[in-house]
């Protein structure tokens, strides 16, 4: 179960079915970002494939009769009539068609008859239809899946849509489970449910049945029951480009940073095309640091060696070397700028000290003191305004009930400083306690108030990394078998058995941090496979933007009695 | 080298006590140290072999630097991503395509074919005075009578003494001139027979009755999307020759790169079968292609394109991708050993079989001491040293044959066909032994 390689699988075999030729692949936006997240350029054009266009851009068209195009696109009915014109006035030679998703009878009769030219060769549905975005995470990238409450339509046709293709992209019979507390949850599993149904001929004949494996489980889980984790400040190496730079689509923008070298103003992230990034993904930051440094002063020792150029054999040995050394060089500039950056920003705005109150406050409980360190920190003109908004808002959800809590007060230091106050009202509102069924800070279970204790007594081995998502849980639970059937009803019926292949979607977007923690479940059981897929994937930034679109036009009714304005 | 008593060649890291096979160096020593003892003074030369070896094999020099990356940025995702993978679900609607493709087509075809054979008729022997020409027209395609039309069926205005009825040559029928279309003759003769001359197209030439065929627009549009379809189907340009030219260099490295790959392993390993020049000749090769695939993506780039266009950014992306291929595939070659390293792994490899001999027979000396229980029993020599028969036999077949390959094998390497020396030197080599073993029996 890797989603990455599912999906260039899918765009390997478009290449290579059209067979020897100059090829262009005509996309549109979404199949674009599916494209680039698995392929590079360099390595597409090998396999002769040299342009890539845009089947909505207006540019004029010259005639390329030479060239086979690869269309690649999704099946949505401004694309089929985009691919009509084209179709009727073909501008290439040949045309391989692939859709990434399920395609009516009627649009293909479409295109048919605009194929005049009899220019179409092949016609078929790839079931590519999802941002792999890591080997076991995929995402949609919809922010504000929801909105008032209720699923945006046309995202929930979008997200099942591609939930389907995931299981077919992977060859995985599934059955569906939701969290039951979650409407939309609810609405989605349907959705899936139903068009798995209306494929299930297509399902029965390309995907042998097993009947002694157990099917793969598609849980479908709901972010308003954990609205901590995409809060918290990360110290892992993706997870915090994410939250300080913003990944998107790999793509990490670098042109604000002042004396950028041109050659990265835009860097791309990705683990398939960057050993150094896929083996530190998961280092923290201290170990990242270290790595580059040792790296660094290796590379320095030897490029000395290397300046040193007496003879003709040296003279020879640098110029064979030389590529290599480029090469390298270039990956260590890459990651050296990255990181210097992200460490000028921890220094500027005194992350170490907001995220060492995050973790307190989320994995500790000693309300008085949280309070006390909260407002000297809001009090800050260091801190980003995100920043205090963020600790802010992990107060508020944490000490929602507490007797003594001071939420207004802290909104009042937020309004101070010039700060919007609406974030945590509307965090409350989103992933308050009303929204919650799990025990999210471990207040009822005793083992959890034991462990609570001992860690304000003895202190913790990492004060940055105390918290775990409750996701982890969650996922170690369904795979023990434990998840309870009341909670997490099955769509169909049970099937009893524990599962071995586990598909995990969040509505409202996952985060990276809940991607490391699947990667060690993957790690710690051999006989597990786990994929993690969200509506996006989010950073502190864009899941304010969530919650905005998820409260849009709903009346406070959970918060009423916090004084604000 | 067969031992005296075994016909049988063992291969790979044998102890050269008890012959079993340890498949790794670590592994031969470790067993060595263990089981055998007492025979340290082997041990310690086994260890300076590998030693050695080692240096040498690894490149040491310059291998450092490439480890110091290679372990700062090799990751292996084997630890838990073991599980095979198979594409995924694919459905295919290419046949519901082409049925409803088919069966609109046909029609169109059917008629299109129609109007070809009637432009055939009209432009074969077409007379060039203008009433035998009407004549000859009427004659293919008979005229519809206009008497009782008074409108144009196209635009439904009226005909009159400056709006007259004019026929299209294909289907005649009835149409004013603002409404036909003219084909232009040179044109036509191209569509009827592909193999025509190209008309010097030129735009400026104003199309009429004279040049041109009056067609109604319906013949015109299925005229013109037969001829366009014959345009696709056969426009080779030059570019697109140049291209097909460097792929075509481009398949031939692949199986080059591989096989200098094989030889330079050989040769690393301390075999015989390929010698220096021939290893240094396949580099020349694949210098040869990149240098040929550079100049035709060259060649490519700089056709004529403007600017910004599609054509041009197609041609500057096969130019990318020739530099990418060329720095990635065939620049990369593994540094070749010099004479003195392979002289050296040689050297030792054959050191290595000979003191296995020397062991072997040691042991098998002791053994049958042990036997005999006689200790002062003179052993007799084992074998003569080779050599010390002269060859009487010249008209041997076995010679003959080994010379015939030998000669083969010459032919082989100067057309630089290294699959086929490979083969040649294996048969070289059952033929030696053969040879060697005919002559053991024939003294016994």
């Amino acid at each position: 179960m890797n989603v990455i390689q599912a999906v260039k699988m899918y765009i390997t075999k478009m290449t290579e079915e059209s067979g020897p030729g100059m090829k262009v692949i005509l996309m549109d936006k979404e199949t674009t970002s599916i494209v680039s997240m698995v392929y590079s350029q360099s390595e597409i054009l090998q396999k002769e494939v040299y342009l890539f266009e845009r089947i909505d851009s207006h540019a004029k068209w010259d005639n390329m009769k030479h060239m086979k195009c690869i269309v690649f696109i999704r099946p949505t009915s401004e694309n089929i009539a985009l691919l009509s014109r084209e179709l009727r006035d073909p501008k290439y030679g040949v045309y391989f068609i692939y859709f990434s998703n399920v395609v009516s009878k009627a649009d293909i009769k479409t295109l048919a008859e605009c194929d005049e030219e009899e220019a179409v060769r092949e016609v078929q549905e790839v079931f590519a239809d999802y941002l792999a975005v890591d080997r076991h995470l995929f995402s949609f990238n919809i922010v504000g899946c929801l909105q008032g409450r209720v699923w945006n339509q046309q995202h929930l046709q979008r997200v099942s849509q591609g939930l389907l293709a995931l299981l077919l992209s992977l060859k995985r019979r599934a059955c569906v489970r939701y969290e039951a507390a979650s409407e939309p949850c609810a609405r989605l599993a349907e959705r899936v449910r139903d068009l798995l149904r209306r494929e299930a001929v297509l399902i029965d004949n390309s995907i042998p049945y097993n009947g002694e494996l157990p099917p793969t489980q598609l849980l479908i889980i709901d972010r308003r029951n954990d609205p901590v984790t995409p809060l918290l400040s990360q110290w892992t190496y993706q997870a915090m480009v994410h939250e300080l730079l913003t990944i998107n689509n790999n793509r990490v923008s670098l042109a604000h940073v002042p004396d950028v070298p041109k050659d990265f103003r835009e860097v791309v992230l990705s683990s398939e095309q960057d050993d150094f990034y896929a083996k530190n993904l998961y280092s923290n930051f201290g170990e990242i640091g270290q790595t580059i440094k040792s790296l660094m002063e290796e590379f320095q020792t030897k490029a000395k060696s290397n300046q040193k150029v007496e003879s003709i054999s040296d003279m020879k040995n640098f110029v064979e070397q030389y590529p290599l050394f480029k090469k390298m060089s270039g990956t260590v500039t890459k990651h050296v700028t990255v990181v210097g950056e992200l460490s000028a920003c921890v220094g500027r705005h005194k992350l170490l000290e907001v995220s060492e109150l995050e973790q307190e406050i989320v994995c500790q409980s000693d309300h008085s003191k949280h309070l006390q360190r909260l407002k000297a920190l809001l009090a800050d003109g260091a801190l980003r305004d995100s920043d205090a908004a963020r600790l802010a808002s992990l107060y508020a959800l944490r000490y929602e009930k507490h007797a003594g809590q001071g939420v207004g007060a802290a909104l009042e230091l937020l309004r101070a400083r010039g700060a919007a106050d609406g974030a945590p009202l509307a965090a409350l509102e989103y992933g308050g306690a009303h929204a919650r069924h799990g025990d999210l800070f471990g207040l009822q279970d005793a083992v959890k108030i034991t462990n609570r204790l001992f860690k304000g007594l003895n202190g913790v081995e990492n004060i940055y990394t105390q918290h775990t998502p409750p996701l982890k849980d969650t996922i170690e639970d369904l795979l023990r078998g434990k998840l309870r059937e009341a909670q997490y009803p099955t769509l169909g019926g049970d099937d009893g058995r524990r599962p071995t292949h586990v598909v995990v979607f969040v509505v409202g977007g996952a985060t990276y941090e809940e991607s490391l923690c699947v990667h060690q479940i993957n790690k710690a059981n051999p006989g597990a496979k786990v994929v993690l897929g969200g509506t996006t994937i989010h950073n502190s930034a864009s899941f304010f933007e969530e919650i905005k679109s998820a409260m849009q036009g709903v009346h406070r009714t959970h918060t009423k009695h916090i004084r604000n304005v | 080298m067969a031992t005296a008593n075994d016909d049988e060649i063992l291969e790979g890291f044998l102890c050269p006590i008890c012959k079993a096979d340890l498949k790794s160096a670590s592994q031969l020593t470790n067993h060595f140290e263990s089981l055998h003892q007492e025979d340290q003074d082997v041990l310690k030369s086994l260890k300076d072999i590998f030693g050695k070896a080692k240096t040498i094999i690894l490149n040491n020099d310059n291998a450092d630097l490439k480890e110091t990356f290679a372990r700062a940025l090799k990751f292996n995702y084997q630890d838990y991503y073991d599980e095979e993978q198979v594409i995924g679900v694919s459905r295919s609607s290419t046949d519901y395509f082409k049925g409803v493709r088919f069966s609109r087509l046909e029609r169109y075809a059917t008629e299109t074919n129609k109007l070809l054979i009637r432009l055939d008729k009209l432009i074969c022997n077409m007379p060039s005075d203008p009433h035998q020409r009407k004549i000859h027209e009427q004659d293919a395609v008979p005229w519809l009578d206009g008497s009782s039309v008074n409108l144009c069926p196209n635009c439904a205005k009226p005909f009159h003494l400056t709006r007259r009825q004019h026929h299209c040559r294909l289907c005649g029928s009835i149409l004013c001139h603002d409404c036909s279309v003219f084909l232009d003759i040179e044109v036509a003769k191209t569509i009827i027979n592909p193999s025509a001359p190209k008309p010097v197209s030129n735009p400026e030439l104003k199309l009429t009755e004279k040049n041109g065929l009056r067609l109604c627009e319906h013949c015109y549009n299925l005229i013109k999307l037969r001829k366009q379809v014959q345009e696709t189907r056969n426009t080779k340009t030059e570019l697109v020759t140049a291209y097909e030219e460097m792929r075509s260099l481009m398949e031939q490295a692949k199986p080059a790169v591989a096989m200098y790959e094989k030889m330079c392993q050989s040769l690393f390993d301390g075999e015989t079968t390929y010698n220096m020049s021939d290893v240094n000749a396949m580099r020349g090769r694949i210098g040869k292609l990149a240098e040929g695939i550079d100049l035709l993506s060259k060649q490519i780039v700089s056709f004529p394109a403007e600017p910004g266009t599609r054509q041009a950014r197609l041609q500057n992306a096969i130019r990318q991708a020739a530099g990418h291929y060329i720095k990635e595939d065939l620049l990369s070659l593994r540094k070749l050993p010099t004479e003195a390293q392979i002289e050296e792994v040689r050297r030792q490899r054959y050191e290595r079989a000979e003191k296995q001999i020397q062991m072997e027979r040691e042991r098998m000396e002791r053994e049958r001491q042990r036997r005999e229980g006689a200790p002062g029993a003179a052993p007799p020599p084992a074998s003569t040293p080779a050599g010390a028969q002269h060859d009487d036999d010249d008209d041997n077949p076995l010679l003959e044959q080994m010379n015939i390959i030998r000669g083969y094998i010459k032919e082989a390497r100067q057309e630089l066909r290294f699959e086929e020396v490979a083969i040649l030197e294996a048969n070289l080599k059952e033929l030696k032994k053969e040879y060697k073993l005919q002559k053991l029996s024939s003294r016994s």
